[in-house]
This record gives C-alpha cells, sequence and structure tokens, in this order.
C-alpha cells in the first residue's frame, strides 16, 4: 500500500494523498464487508407488516407568497416556523392554522430556519449567507430585536440549535459548517470536511450528545464531534447530492435523501450503508426526511410533488402521500410524534396526522 | 423566468436521465410500447397521438405500480415536456381517459440543447403572428411578452422579424398533418419554458447549489483537504465495528419498543389532537405536569436518558432524590448541561459557580469522585470552557446517576407510586400497545394469549440491552465493540428495572437466577452476542460501585438485576425470554419472601449471606400488615396450584426446544414453591450465588438443595397460593382487557401501605410483589 511511503514523505502533493486515499478506502470496504453478515430486511422479517396507514391532510397553512423552503416546529408541538423564497418567515399556531408573527427578511430563499429549544427564539438564514436570530415576543415587531449571529462566505443552507438557545450551528454553500454563540456572535467551532456545498445536518438525539451529521454536495455523509471539530465518521453511497440527513432515534444510525432518488440508512456501529430506499418509479430527487418518533416509519419529501412514507426496517414503502402541487420541499415529524409537517414548493405547508 | 436565463452549463438532476429512458421506452412501440396513431375526433383526424389511459395502463405496468402514482408518474412527465395534451393549450394535465396527448420531439426535451433565449421565443412569438390568426393567435400574456421583447430587443427586431418569416414560408411546404405536429410540439415547449403566469414550471430550479455540467461542482482540493481525509480514512479503519446482525438487531429491538410511544404507529389516547380536535392529549402531556400519564412513567424506566429528558421524569427524579438527601448528583449533572449550553460569556462564571458548589474541598454540596477524575477537573480547571466538567459529568452520570440513583428510583415505591397513579386516559390504549408490543416481539405463538400482560415487560427488557448498547456507542462514537458490550450490560439492569408493565420483575429476576434456571440459562446459551461473562463482570462490579449508603440489601438487589440484565441484554430469543417471563410469573410468590427477606435484612444490615434464607421466615411472619394484607389476597383468589402447573406447560411449549427445560424448571418451582421463595431470598442477598447460577447454568436441582433448608414454616402455604395464584389468573382472561383491569385496580390499591420513604428501598421488593400479583 502506498499510504506507508508517502505518509511521512515532506513532498506530498494532492496527487499522492488522492492515491493514498483511495487505497485506504478500498481497504476500509473490505473491512466492512467482513462484518456484513445480514440484511435489514432479514432481521426485520419477525416484525409485522405495516399495511395501513391512516395518515390524511389535516390542516393546509396558506400564507406564503412564495415556494415555501424550510420549516421546524416549536418544542410546544403545534407552532411551525417556515421561510420562503420571497424572503418571508412566518410563525404560525398550526393548530389553528393562524399566523401569529410574519417577519420580512432583506433576502430572498431563506434556505433555512429553526425553532430554539426554549420556543422563544427562531434562527434564519439564507442567500444572505447569514444567521440570524429573532426572539419572539408577542406584544412587540420580531424584527426590532433581531441579531445576526454568524456569517459565512457562502448561503446557508440548515441551521439548528443544539439543545440550547445559546448556540447555533449552522451549515452552508461554502462547504463548512460552523457553531455559533448567539449571544457574542462568536464562532465557537467550524467544521471543515466536506469538498462542496453543505445541503443539512442534524443533531445526535442524545440530550448530551456532542454529535452532528452533516450532508453534502460532495455525495459525502459525515459524523461529526462538536467538541473538536473533527469529523469521526464517513459515509459514501449516494450517487447525486445529499440533500437531508437526519438521525433515526436510537442515535445509531442515519438517514439520508439525494437527489439521486434513493434515500438510504446508514449504521453508525457497522459503520456501513444498511439499506436502500428505492423503486424504480420513483425518479425524482429527496429533498428532506424524517422518521417517525419510533423510528419506525422514514418520511420523505420527493420533487415529484409527493411523500414517500418507507417502513424503515422492512425496507419496503408503506404508502404514498399525495396533496402538494409542487416539489416538496421539506418535511419534519412534531416533536411527540403526533403530525407531520411537509412544505412545498406550491407555497403551502401541510399537517398530515 | 428566472430559470431558463441560467447559463447552460448547469447541473442536469440525473432524474433527467431517468425520464429521457422511460420515455423512449414509451415511445417504443415495436417492443411494446405507448399506443400511438392517428386518433379521429369528431371529423377531424388527430395525428400521432395517444390516449391517457394508454399511457396510464403502460406505466402501470412496466413500473408495477397502482393508478394513482401512475397518474402522478405521468403528470410530471407532462410538466417537464415530453409529451403534452394535443387539445389542450392551457394545462399540461394527463387524465386517465381517452384525451389524446402527443409525445414531444427530443429537440424539445428538456435539457437536451442549451436553454432557450428570448430571441428565439420572439421569432417565436412573431411568427405566430404572421400566422392564422384564429388558430395561431397571441394570448394575452403572450402579447404582453412580445411587446416587452420588442423593446428590449429593439436592435434585432429586424432579424427577429426576418426569421419568423423565413419559418413560416418554410413551415408552408410540410404536409398537413406534419405542420400539426410540429406548431403543437412547439407550442408545447414554450408552454413548458415560457409558461403562463401564476403556472407551476417543474424546470425552475434553486439558485442554489450552483452547479455546472463539468463535474467542478466540488471546490478545489488542497492539500490540507488530502491530508483531512487520508486521516480520517486512516482512523476510520482502525475503528471497532460491530457486525451488520448485531447492529441491526438493536436497532430492531429499538424500534419495537417504542412503537408503543409513536402516535403514527399506535394511536394515542385519548386522542391524537391533530385528528379530533381535541388537546387533551397534550394537556396530559405538557412538558410538567402534576399527574404524568401512566404511559408516561412506563416511558421512564426505558432508561435514564427517558427519564432525564422529561422536564416531569428529571423532577420527579429530583425529588426522589431530594428525599433521599443524594440529589447533589443530579444537580451537578443537570449544572453541568446548563453550562454547556451557555452563553460564552457566562462560562467563567459558572465554571467557578460549579466548582464552588459541586467540587471544591468541602463544598455544600461536595460529589463523590474519584481523585483520578478529580484531577481532571483541576486541570480542566486552568482553562475554564463548557466541556470543564465533562469528566466528572460522565462520572457522575454512569456510575452514579444511571448505575445506582436511577435503578434505586424505578425500583422504588415512589416511582410505584407515580406509576400507580399515573393517569390512563383509556384502558383500551393500554391494552392496544400491550397486544401489538406482544404481536411484534414474539415470534411464539397462540397459548401467550393469557399472558399478553407480561409481553410488554419482557419486550421492554429485550429492547433495553440493545438500547443500553446503543448509549454506549453514542458516548463514544469511536467505541470498541468490547466497551459497548460491556456499557450495553451495565445499563442493561436499567432496562429491567422498568419492565414497564411490571417492575415486580426486578427483584425476582434475581431470583429468577437461581429459581427458575431456564430462563437465563438458555438465554445465554442462545445470546450469541454477548457473553454471560460479561455480564457477571458488570454485576460484580456494580456491587463495589454501590454508594456507601445504599444498604447491602438492595445492592444485592441491584446484583442480581444486573446479573440477570446482563443475560437478557444479550440477544435473547424473544420465545425465551418469554418463557422465562412466565416462569418468573410463576414465581411470583417467591418475591413476597425477596421482600420479606430483604427487609429483615436491611435491620441487620448486609449479612452476605447464603444463608439469609434462614431469617426469611421470621421475617415474613414478623411482617407487618402489608405482608398479611398481601398474604390474604392471595387467599382469597387461590387457585389450585394444578392450575397454575398446567399454565406454565402451555406456555413453553410454544417455545421449541427451550420448552422442554423450562417446564421441567417450572414444575419444580411448583412443586416446591418453599424453595422458590428460599430462592429468591438467595437470590437477593447473596448476588454471588445467583451470578454464578447464571454463569454455570447451575441445574435447577442444585438450587433447590441449596435453597432447600430453608424452606419451611407457614410462610410456605401462602406463599404457594400467590404462586399458583398469578398464573392462576392469568389463565382465565385470556381476553387481554380484564387483565388490564385488574391491573390498574392492583396499582390503585398497592399504593399506601408503603409510602414511606425511609422504608422505601427494602419495602420495595415487596411491593413490588405485591403489585404483581394484582396485576396478575
Amino acid at each position: 500500500m502506498t499510504e506507508t511511503e508517502s505518509k511521512d514523505c515532506p513532498t506530498e502533493t494532492i496527487e499522492s494523498l488522492t492515491k493514498e486515499a483511495e487505497a485506504l478506502k478500498k481497504k476500509l470496504e473490505d473491512e466492512r464487508q467482513k462484518l456484513n453478515d445480514v440484511t435489514l430486511a432479514t432481521v426485520a422479517e419477525r416484525l409485522d407488516i405495516i399495511n395501513y396507514m391512516n395518515i390524511k391532510p389535516r390542516r393546509t397553512l396558506k400564507g406564503h407568497q412564495a415556494k415555501v423552503l424550510c420549516s421546524d416546529w416549536s418544542p410546544d408541538k403545534r407552532h411551525i416556523v417556515s421561510s420562503s423564497q420571497d424572503g418571508k418567515m412566518i410563525i404560525w399556531d398550526a393548530f389553528t392554522t393562524n399566523k401569529e408573527h410574519a417577519v420580512t427578511m432583506p433576502t430572498t430563499w431563506v434556505m433555512a430556519c429553526a425553532y430554539a429549544p426554549s420556543g422563544n427564539l427562531v434562527a434564519c438564514g439564507g442567500l444572505d449567507n447569514k444567521v440570524t436570530v429573532y426572539p419572539l415576543s408577542l406584544d412587540e415587531d420580531v424584527t426590532l430585536k433581531k441579531k445576526t449571529v454568524g456569517t459565512h462566505t457562502s448561503y446557508m443552507s440548515c441551521c439548528i440549535f443544539p439543545n440550547s438557545d445559546q448556540q447555533i450551528l449552522t451549515g452552508s454553500g461554502d462547504s463548512t459548517c460552523a457553531l455559533w454563540d448567539v449571544e457574542s456572535g462568536q464562532l465557537l467551532q467550524s467544521f471543515h470536511g466536506h469538498s462542496a456545498d453543505v445541503m443539512s445536518i442534524d443533531l445526535a438525539p442524545s440530550e448530551t450528545g456532542n454529535t452532528f451529521v452533516s450532508g453534502s454536495c460532495d455525495k459525502m455523509v459525515l459524523i461529526w464531534d462538536m467538541r473538536s471539530g473533527q469529523c469521526v465518521q464517513s459515509f459514501e453511497g449516494h450517487e447525486s447530492d445529499v440533500n437531508s440527513v437526519k438521525f433515526h432515534p436510537s442515535g445509531d444510525a442515519v438517514a439520508t435523501g439525494s437527489d439521486d432518488a434513493t434515500c438510504r440508512l446508514f449504521d453508525l456501529r457497522a459503520d456501513k450503508e444498511v439499506a436502500v430506499y428505492s423503486k424504480e418509479s420513483i425518479i425524482f430527487g429527496v429533498n428532506s426526511v424524517d422518521f417517525s418518533v419510533s423510528g419506525r416509519l422514514l418520511f420523505a419529501g420527493y420533487n415529484d410533488y409527493t411523500v414517500n412514507v418507507w417502513d424503515t426496517l422492512k425496507c419496503v414503502r408503506v404508502c404514498l402521500l399525495y396533496g402538494h402541487e409542487n416539489r416538496v420541499s421539506c418535511l419534519q415529524v412534531s416533536p411527540d410524534g403526533t403530525a407531520l409537517s411537509t412544505g412545498s414548493w406550491d407555497y403551502t405547508l401541510r399537517v398530515w396526522a | 423566468m428566472e430559470p431558463d436565463h441560467r447559463d447552460h452549463r448547469c447541473h442536469r438532476p440525473s432524474a433527467f436521465d431517468k425520464m429521457e429512458g422511460l420515455v423512449r421506452e414509451m415511445q417504443d412501440t415495436e417492443h411494446g410500447g405507448v399506443p400511438v396513431r392517428s386518433q379521429k375526433l369528431f371529423l377531424t383526424s388527430i395525428p400521432a397521438a395517444f390516449m391517457g389511459y394508454d399511457l396510464i395502463e403502460w406505466l402501470m405496468e412496466r413500473l408495477g405500480i397502482e393508478e394513482s402514482e401512475a397518474l402522478n408518474l405521468a403528470n410530471q412527465l407532462c410538466q417537464y415536456g415530453y409529451f403534452f395534451p394535443v387539445s389542450d393549450s392551457k394545462n399540461l394535465v394527463v387524465k386517465d381517459d381517452s384525451s389524446l396527448y402527443r409525445f414531444q420531439s427530443p429537440y424539445y426535451w428538456p435539457w437536451q440543447n442549451r436553454p432557450p433565449d428570448n430571441i428565439e421565443y420572439a421569432i417565436y412569438l412573431a411568427k405566430r403572428t404572421l400566422r392564422n390568426k384564429q388558430r395561431h393567435g397571441l394570448e394575452d400574456y403572450e402579447l404582453e411578452a412580445l411587446s416587452n421583447l420588442r423593446k428590449n430587443l429593439a436592435n434585432k427586431w429586424d432579424f427577429i422579424t426576418m426569421q419568423a418569416e423565413e419559418q413560416v414560408k418554410l413551415s408552408k411546404v410540410l404536409k398537413k398533418g406534419d405542420k400539426i405536429i410540429s406548431d403543437s410540439q412547439e407550442r408545447a415547449y414554450w408552454r413548458v419554458h415560457r409558461p403562463p403566469p401564476g403556472m407551476v414550471t417543474s424546470l425552475e430550479q434553486c439558485p442554489v447549489p450552483t452547479r455546472s455540467w463539468n463535474g467542478s461542482r466540488t471546490r478545489k482540493r488542497t492539500i490540507e483537504d488530502g491530508r483531512r481525509e487520508v486521516e480520517l480514512l486512516k482512523n476510520s479503519l482502525s475503528r471497532t465495528r460491530v457486525k451488520v446482525s448485531q447492529a441491526l438487531e438493536s436497532m430492531v429491538q429499538h424500534v419495537e419498543t417504542y412503537a408503543e410511544y409513536d402516535p403514527l404507529i399506535t394511536p394515542t389516547q385519548p386522542s391524537n389532537p391533530w385528528v379530533s380536535e381535541d388537546t387533551t392529549y397534550w394537556q396530559l402531556n405538557s412538558p410538567l405536569v402534576e399527574v404524568p400519564t401512566e404511559k408516561r412513567v412506563r416511558r421512564w424506566g426505558l432508561s435514564m436518558e427517558e427519564l432525564v429528558s422529561d422536564p416531569t421524569g428529571l423532577q420527579e427524579f429530583t425529588n426522589y432524590l431530594r428525599k433521599e438527601y443524594s440529589h447533589e448528583n443530579i444537580r451537578f449533572w443537570m449544572a453541568v448541561n446548563d453550562l454547556r449550553r451557555s452563553a460564552q460569556s457566562q462560562i467563567q462564571r459558572k465554571v467557578n459557580e460549579i466548582f464552588e458548589e459541586f467540587l471544591a474541598p468541602g463544598a455544600p454540596c461536595e460529589i463523590n469522585i474519584d481523585g483520578k477524575t478529580m484531577e481532571k477537573v483541576h486541570q480542566e480547571m486552568k482553562t475554564p470552557s463548557r466541556f470543564t466538567f465533562d469528566a466528572a459529568q460522565e462520572h457522575v452520570y454512569t456510575l452514579l446517576l444511571k448505575k445506582d440513583c436511577y435503578p434505586r428510583f424505578i425500583r422504588s415505591e415512589y416511582y410505584k407510586n407515580l406509576l400507580a397513579t399515573g393517569i390512563q386516559p383509556s384502558q383500551k390504549k393500554r391494552f392496544f400497545g400491550f397486544g401489538q408490543t406482544k404481536k411484534k416481539t414474539s415470534t411464539s405463538s397462540a397459548p401467550n394469549q393469557q399472558l399478553l400482560q407480561q409481553q410488554p415487560s419482557q419486550g421492554a427488557s429485550v429492547t433495553c440491552g440493545a438500547l443500553s448498547k446503543r448509549r454506549g456507542s453514542d458516548r463514544s462514537l469511536s467505541g470498541s465493540a468490547h466497551e459497548l458490550a460491556v456499557s450495553g450490560v451495565k445499563d442493561s439492569k436499567v432496562p429491567h428495572s422498568h419492565s414497564q408493565s411490571n417492575l415486580s420483575d426486578i427483584p425476582y429476576r434475581g431470583d429468577l437466577a437461581c429459581l427458575p434456571k431456564a430462563s437465563p440459562v438458555p438465554t445465554s446459551v442462545t445470546s450469541p452476542v454477548k457473553k454471560p461473562s460479561i455480564a457477571i463482570v458488570a454485576g460484580a462490579s456494580t456491587s463495589e460501585e454501590v454508594c456507601p449508603w445504599e444498604s447491602g440489601e438492595p445492592r444485592s438487589r441491584k446484583n442480581s438485576a444486573q446479573l440477570d440484565s446482563g443475560s437478557s441484554s444479550s440477544d435473547i430469543s424473544v420465545a425465551v425470554a418469554e418463557v422465562s417471563e412466565r416462569v418468573q410469573r410463576v414465581c411470583t410468590l417467591t418475591q413476597q419472601h425477596t421482600v420479606d427477606g430483604s427487609r429483615k435484612l436491611s435491620t441487620s444490615t448486609m449479612d452476605p449471606p447464603r444463608r439469609a434464607s434462614v431469617s426469611v421466615p421470621i421475617t415474613h411472619s414478623t411482617t407487618g400488615d402489608s405482608s398479611k394484607r398481601k398474604v390474604s389476597s392471595f387467599e382469597d383468589n387461590s387457585s389450585a396450584a394444578t392450575s397454575t402447573s398446567s399454565s406454565v406447560f402451555v406456555i413453553p411449549s410454544d417455545t421449541d426446544n427451550k420448552s422442554e427445560e423450562c417446564t421441567s424448571t417450572n414444575k419444580t418451582v411448583v412443586k416446591n414453591h418453599g424453595l422458590a421463595k428460599a430462592c429468591s431470598v438467595t437470590g437477593a442477598n447473596a448476588p454471588i450465588i445467583s451470578v454464578s447460577s447464571v454463569a454455570d447454568d447451575l441445574p435447577p436441582d442444585s438450587k433447590e438443595e441449596q435453597v432447600e433448608p430453608t424452606t419451611s414454616q407457614e410462610p410456605l402455604a401462602p406463599l404457594a397460593e400467590p404462586d399458583s395464584e398469578s398464573p392462576a389468573s392469568e389463565l382465565p382472561p385470556s381476553e387481554p382487557i380484564t387483565e388490564v383491569e385488574a391491573d390498574t385496580e392492583a396499582k390503585s390499591n398497592d399504593v399506601c401501605p408503603w409510602e414511606d420513604e425511609e422504608t422505601c428501598k427494602v419495602d420495595t421488593p415487596f411491593v413490588k410483589t405485591y403489585a404483581t400479583l394484582g396485576y396478575l
């Protein structure tokens, strides 16, 4: 193997490093295959088939004047924040379908928005390359208290509060992720490792978890240690951009959705891909994925206006949800698992249960 | 529209390859494509068209999909302009009927050529103005577009009109049929690329990520990137991975456990607010509630993480620990969590505060951590950060909270109370959840009907092994397999403790270990994953780690629980678990003993006695009203021992080879309740013994012998009855509902006598017994 030779060679070049990486990858793949003794569907054989799902559209949230690009559930399980192509961010009481706040951002394509764990703060950003937080209060204009926390060198594609109102984690088109201190705007940690736009991030479900996952246009899925800033694990497999990543509720696996029209499941402990969710009839890219709270169901929003519901374990599709009239750009299961929200380029959001 | 102005290097999603492939197949009429022909519509003939339902049918057949999906797909292809409705120039919609469609010429497919520019559009529009007004007249929006273009392209307008005239002239040469086709195709093309206002166009793209044809979408690699990648790959190579089967099994188990808590799989009770418009469910499950639902409390029993991530759970836990004067640990844990999530400006202050309160010598709430960890903390204190106390927190969490406080909490009267008083929005739901768990968990068949109730607990326990495993992995992503396994065992105690429906399992799990050997033995045998030895080690170590204030007695119990959890955490075949569960049931009475014994012990503080059993009978007779009460209750419903045994038989029979073993054990159990009791005692008091029993697969007989001497006296009789009682009661109600009812009743009854916090620990097993019996 070449890696030993080039390792300490002072004149390492991109070529030598790439070559070395290739060799290592091959070795790694062999290692992984050694432990590949069974498929997920086989293990899940003993489970009952889910053959009937009574999921129907229960609410339609109308009010955006442009494509809905991102949404996030409030921890209170009934409010939703959504952002759209025309720079609007709306806070909904999804249960009553009332709009409680509407904020206009000085940018178009607000591609990311997120609720803070306290429910008193939202963050958003997009083509402005910035992440901005808005404290929510009913009695005054929320834009008065807005605060720009961090700036990337390219658009911000995703953001998330890591169990704290005081920090925010962002992913960007500049191919990095970053952790910011909300109050001071200080960059606490940056995460380098992707070689193309980061499209999606998700936190490990553990309370004290210091781990998150990112998906990128370089087709890679990386697992990060938030404390050290190091990438600790990587998964390859997708044939196109990874648009969405989500931790399995067990914390031991991540699901991904990609432009290659597949969703995949990567197990952290087995260190490899353990399932591909695809069908010949599904030819459009996946924009967003999320699990039901038990991890049994995987919801995926596609460019063909549909949501496919997959049985994560048996690796078969359970059903299709029709309703949107344009691409489904974002979806998320509510914190208590009682509902699924979807946002679409048809300017609406829907809540399914 | 903006999308079409992008330069032609733009990224072509793979969906286009797939769409084109499909459309080509459709057009391949020789090999079963969609039938295309001249269609008669009234008096006119429409060339080269196909009908909607032919298309849908073709798609359904080709892709093996249902009509709705085929229709959706057909509409997508239409939106992208691969075919278009012949007689409807306004909408790009496919209907599953006899309406006619025509394929677009590949020249006009999206992403075939460079995107259309405005000059072409202007030529097209100008051309139409030169032709028959009736057939080619412009729409309003097109007229507007034309006038705009004329303004913007004024300098090129001569060229544009010339081109338009030329094309009109050329088209006149075409045959009529061809002309109709090419006209419609061109029109459809512009309909897709310059859609009327308000119409969606599938071709619109997000402006980012910026993508281009030539594949240089990734930024340029630097040496730095290369190094980083190589580094990562090297680390990955040395990573310890688990077998895929093992990883997946634990995932499946996780999902099985939580299916009950997934509203999209198991309906919520009383109802899903989104469906019923009734927000009761949310009210009952607010973050902080006076009285949590029973289901929620049960969930706390799944793992410590479940408990502390629920505000109400955390509160109850803290209250409990406060009563025990040991809440500094949980407070420290919370403080460190808070620190980690604090604003940068607060870090310094909070680090000092935490140190002063919990760690400094003589601190008001000094926590008990080992010297090594302390050293680490001191070192970290030099550069205070949000992670300063991570090591100490980890220590407190795993060693004190998770291994000690949490299991105690779960076994405590306090938790029992919570569980018993927990709101049950609907009984039906309980049953429902159980039924489901059962179905999923058990591969075995019918006879367990009557044991429905037990399933959840067993399901939980099985799963928990997995859960805990994952925690292990969680903690250190790169965790070695070894570590994982061990941690799994560590935690597994927890799982058991909560076996949701009846915590009663816990105490007699220990007993169980010696008593109905059946359960542990086959378990360890079947489990390929974990070695029993690990379990033992863990068990042993636990006992050492137990907090000072814990009396020997609970410790032993824990130990036993641990041990058995260890065994079960290994991948038990469900069936086996089930059997063991049943066996446990059968031995329920034993618990009673355990209780008494333990109580006694607690007074005399841990004699690690093998002969602890001796004390048992005494205790028994002397125990307070509580025990008496229990006894009497047994007597009331006592049914014949025979029934018990029979029920026992039924159960294992469906679990293949293990069954024999089990059955025999059961029999022995039934026969010698006395010894069973004794056993339980031994289990409780002498962890070591129980451990070894598991490890060595001691035959039931040996156990019995061991016990024999202790077996004695009056307690026997009442005990025996309960013994038979439990399974007996289970037998008749093959309808789970009845069980549930009984269960609830039991809960409400068994609360009070042991409320006293002080005695709580001691009582625990006792209470458990009682509860269990009540269940049954």
